[in-house]
C-alpha cells in the first residue's frame, strides 16, 4: 500500500490482527466460490507474461506487481498449495503459496489495489483464462474476514441499509422526480408530459445510478425526454431504483443478491414487461448477467439496456434526431462492464452514428478498449486514488489523441473518473451519457391533449 | 532395451493421458458454475471464435504487441507435435518418406531455437523471472532436451535409447507441471468461447446491429 496509509492505518491494524479462524474462514470461503472452470483456469496459467501490456496498472507504472499474471499468480499459488496435490507436495517448485498475513495483505494491495476487475487480461490470455473472475474469488475470501476496503465496503453498506448506495430518502428521491417532471413539462411544453413512479402494468421499469438524483439529474431528464417522445410506457419505482451493485466489486455474493433481488421484487410488484438498466456498466453487467447466478434462479422478465431500448427507437422510428444539434465531434467511451463483459457494443454506436454530426471511435474500441480506471471499485476506495489516477493516463491518451471535444460514456461511474482524468490531465472535454447526447438532438413534436 | 524402452514410452504416454483425464475430472469435483441469465450469444460461434480468428495477431492485441514471442511459440508447438509424431512413428515402426524427415528436421529446428529463445527471455528479462517458478524452466529445459534428442535420432538412429529415455521423463512429468496445459488449452479456450460468445461479446459483430 502507499507510504501515506501505512501509519497505523486501522485497515492495516486489522490484518495484523486476523486469527488462525480467520484465515481459514476466507480459505474455506475462497474454496466454495472456486467452480469446475476456476479450477480449470487454475490449472492452466503458462505464466507466459504476454498479458501485462493489456493492463492499464502496468502500463502506466510498469511495476511487476501490477502484472495480471502475478495477480493471478498470488490467488493460483493458494489455489495450488491447498487444493492440488503437486501444491501439497512441492509447493515451491509449482509457485505454491501459504496464506498467511503477509499474503493477505498483498492480495488486499493487488487484488483491490491494482485491477478494476476490467477483464481486458482475459481476453488477451494465451490461454484463454477468465482472470478478472479469479480475482473476484479472492476478493470474496477477503470479503468474508470483512477485509474489503473502507471506502467500496462502506458503499455496499449503504445500499444495503437504505436501498441505494448514497443513502438518498425516499422522499428526497421522490421530490427529485416531481422537480424532473415539472422541468420536463416546461421543456416539451406538454402539462401531460410525465416521470411516472410506481405505475403499474408500466411496459418498461427503469432504474438509475443513484448519482444521477444526487448529482446529475440531466441524465434523468434525457431519459424522460426521450421517453416522451417516444410515447413509452415506463415507469421509475419509489422504493428500489438502484442499478448499481458494489456486491460484483466486494465480492460478498450475498450482499449482491440482496441488491440485485430488489429490483426483481419491484418489476414483480409492479408487474412491467421489461427491466431497463440505466447507462451504468457495472450495473448492467451485474443485473443483466450475474445477479440470476446470485439468486440462482431464472428472472422470468427481460432485462434491456436503456441503449437497447434507445437503439429501437431509432430503428422503429419512434423518435426523431437531428444530427446537427450535436455539431462537436464525439468519441465513445467503451465501459467495461457494459461492452466487454456485457455484450452492448454496437448499440451505443448506431443510436450515436444517428445523433451527432462527426463521430470518432477511439483506439483500441469496443471490446478492446482500455478500462477508464475506474472500475472495480476504485473510485470508491481512496486509498488507491493516486494509483487509481495514474493508470487513467492510457484513456486519457486514447481520449485525447481522437481530438473530440466530447467524450459520451454510457456508464455513471466511469464518467466521475472521466470528470476526474478531464481536470487532472487537462483535457478539456465534455463528458455526457449517450441518452443527454440523444435528448439533445431530440426533435419533439407537440403532443395533442390525450 | 529398446524394447523395454519402447514400451516404457507407450506406458508412460498412457500414464500420462489417464493423469491429465483425472485431473480433469478433478476439477468437476469443484462442481459447475449454475448460469441462470437468459444468454444473448451463439456459444458455439464463441468457440470456433476460440479456437480460430480469436488466436490471430491481428484479432489479438497481446499477440500483436509481441509478434516474436507469439511466433516464437507457435513453432516451438508445432516442434513438439511434429517430435511426438516421430516418436511414434519410430515406435510403430512406420517408414517415414526421406521428404518428410526433412521437413520434420526443418520443423524440430525452428521449434528448438524457439524454445531456447524462450527459455532465455524467461531466464534474462527479471519480469519473466519474477512471474516463474522452478518448474517453468524445468518444462522448457524438458520439452527442449525431448526436441534436441528427436532431430539428433532422425540424424543417428543409435541415439534411441536416450530419446526414448527423456521421452518417458516428459510423459511422466506432463501432469506434474505446466506441460498438463498441452491438456487443459483446449479446456480453457472452450470455456473462453462459451462465455463471450453466451454474452454476444464475441465474435466481434461490427455494423450488425
Amino acid at each position: 500500500m502507499d507510504n501515506e496509509t501505512e501509519k497505523k492505518d486501522p485497515f492495516e491494524e486489522k490484518i495484523k490482527q486476523l486469527s488462525s479462524g480467520d484465515l481459514k474462514k476466507a480459505l474455506q470461503v475462497f474454496r466454495e466460490k472456486i467452480h469446475s472452470e476456476y479450477a480449470a483456469y487454475f490449472n492452466s496459467c503458462v505464466h507466459c507474461g504476454l498479458c501485462a501490456d493489456s493492463c492499464h496498472y502496468y502500463l502506466t507504472d510498469r511495476n511487476i506487481q501490477s502484472m495480471p499474471v502475478y495477480k493471478l499468480n498470488l490467488a493460483a499459488g493458494i489455489f495450488k498449495k491447498y487444493f492440488s496435490f503437486t501444491g501439497k507436495k512441492i509447493p515451491g517448485w509449482v509457485g505454491a503459496k501459504k496464506f498467511d498475513h503477509d499474503m493477505v495483505k498483498e492480495w488486499v494491495d493487488s487484488l483491490f489495489g491494482r485491477c478494476t476487475l476490467c477483464g481486458r487480461c482475459s481476453l488477451n490470455c494465451s490461454v484463454g483464462l477468465n482472470i478478472t473472475y479469479l480475482i473476484r474469488t479472492a476478493r470474496s475470501a477477503l470479503a468474508s474476514i470483512g477485509l474489503v476496503p473502507p471506502g467500496l465496503q462502506s458503499t455496499v453498506n449503504t445500499a444495503l441499509k437504505k436501498g441505494n448506495n448514497m443513502g438518498i430518502p425516499r422522499e428526497d428521491w421522490i421530490e427529485t422526480v416531481e422537480w424532473l417532471e415539472e422541468e420536463l413539462q416546461s421543456e416539451v411544453g406538454d402539462n401531460n408530459a410525465r416521470l411516472p413512479l410506481d405505475l403499474k402494468g408500466a411496459r418498461l421499469f427503469y432504474t438509475v445510478n443513484p448519482r444521477e438524483p444526487m448529482f446529475f439529474p440531466l441524465s434523468i431528464s434525457a431519459v424522460g425526454k426521450i421517453f416522451y417522445a417516444a410515447g413509452e410506457s415506463w415507469t421509475f419505482s419509489s422504493d428500489n431504483y438502484d442499478v448499481t451493485n458494489y456486491g460484483l466489486y466486494s465480492g460478498d455474493d450475498e450482499a449482491a443478491g440482496v441488491m440485485s433481488g430488489r429490483l426483481v421484487k419491484s418489476m414483480k410488484n409492479l408487474g412491467c414487461k421489461t427491466l431497463v438498466l440505466a447507462e451504468c456498466g457495472h450495473g448492467f453487467n451485474s443485473n443483466r448477467w450475474e445477479a440470476p447466478e446470485w439468486l440462482s434462479k431464472k428472472y422470468g422478465f427481460e432485462v434491456k439496456s436503456i441503449l437497447e431500448i434507445v437503439a429501437d427507437y431509432i430503428r422503429q422510428s419512434r423518435i426523431k434526431l437531428d444530427p446537427s444539434l450535436n455539431p462537436d465531434p464525439v468519441t465513445l467511451h467503451d465501459p467495461c462492464n457494459l461492452v466487454r463483459l456485457g455484450g452492448i457494443v454496437e448499440e451505443q454506436r448506431f443510436i450515436l452514428k444517428h445523433a451527432l454530426t462527426q463521430f470518432i471511435e477511439m483506439t483500441p474500441n469496443r471490446e478492446k478498449n482500455f478500462c477508464c480506471g475506474g472500475g472495480g471499485g476504485q473510485l470508491a476506495m481512496t486509498r488507491f486514488s493516486k494509483r487509481r489516477l495514474e493508470a487513467g493516463r492510457v484513456k486519457a491518451d486514447q481520449i485525447r489523441d481522437t481530438g473530440a471535444k466530447v467524450v459520451a460514456a454510457p456508464c455513471h461511474n466511469c464518467i466521475d473518473q472521466l470528470l476526474e482524468l478531464n481536470t487532472y490531465y487537462k483535457l478539456g472535454v465534455k463528458i455526457k451519457t449517450v441518452c443527454e447526447i440523444v435528448a439533445d438532438a431530440l426533435v419533439i413534436k407537440k403532443r395533442e391533449k390525450s | 532395451m529398446l524394447f523395454f524402452l519402447k514400451y516404457g514410452v507407450i506406458l508412460s504416454f498412457l500414464l500420462s493421458i489417464i493423469s491429465l483425464t483425472i485431473l480433469v475430472l478433478k476439477t468437476f469435483s469443484f462442481g459447475k458454475k449454475l448460469l441462470y441469465a437468459e444468454p444473448r450469444g451463439n456459444k458455439k460461434k464463441g468457440i470456433f471464435y476460440a479456437f480460430g480468428r480469436g488466436m490471430m495477431p491481428w484479432e489479438k492485441e497481446s499477440a500483436r504487441k509481441h509478434l516474436p514471442t507469439y511466433i516464437g511459440g507457435i513453432l516451438y508447438h508445432t516442434g513438439i507435435f511434429v517430435a511426438l509424431i516421430y516418436l511414434f512413428s519410430q515406435i510403430f515402426h512406420s517408414g517415414l518418406s526421406r521428404p518428410v524427415v526433412f521437413l520434420f528436421r526443418l520443423l524440430l529446428s525452428l521449434g528448438i531455437l524457439s524454445g531456447l529463445v524462450l527459455l532465455f527471455k524467461r531466464i534474462l528479462l527479471q519480469t519473466m523471472r519474477k512471474i516463474s517458478c522452478p518448474d517453468d524452466f524445468f518444462s522448457n529445459i524438458l520439452v527442449n532436451l525431448f526436441l534436441i534428442c528427436a532431430i539428433f535420432h532422425t540424424f543417428v538412429a543409435q541415439t534411441a535409447p536416450l530419446f526414448f529415455l527423456i521421452s518417458i521423463v516428459m510423459f511422466l512429468y506432463i501432469p506434474v507441471g505446466k506441460i498438463r496445459h498441452c491438456f487443459f488449452f483446449f479446456y480453457t479456450r472452450i470455456l473462453f468461447g462459451l462465455f463471450y460468445g453466451r454474452r454476444n461479446i464475441l465474435p466481434p459483430k461490427i455494423h450488425k446491429v
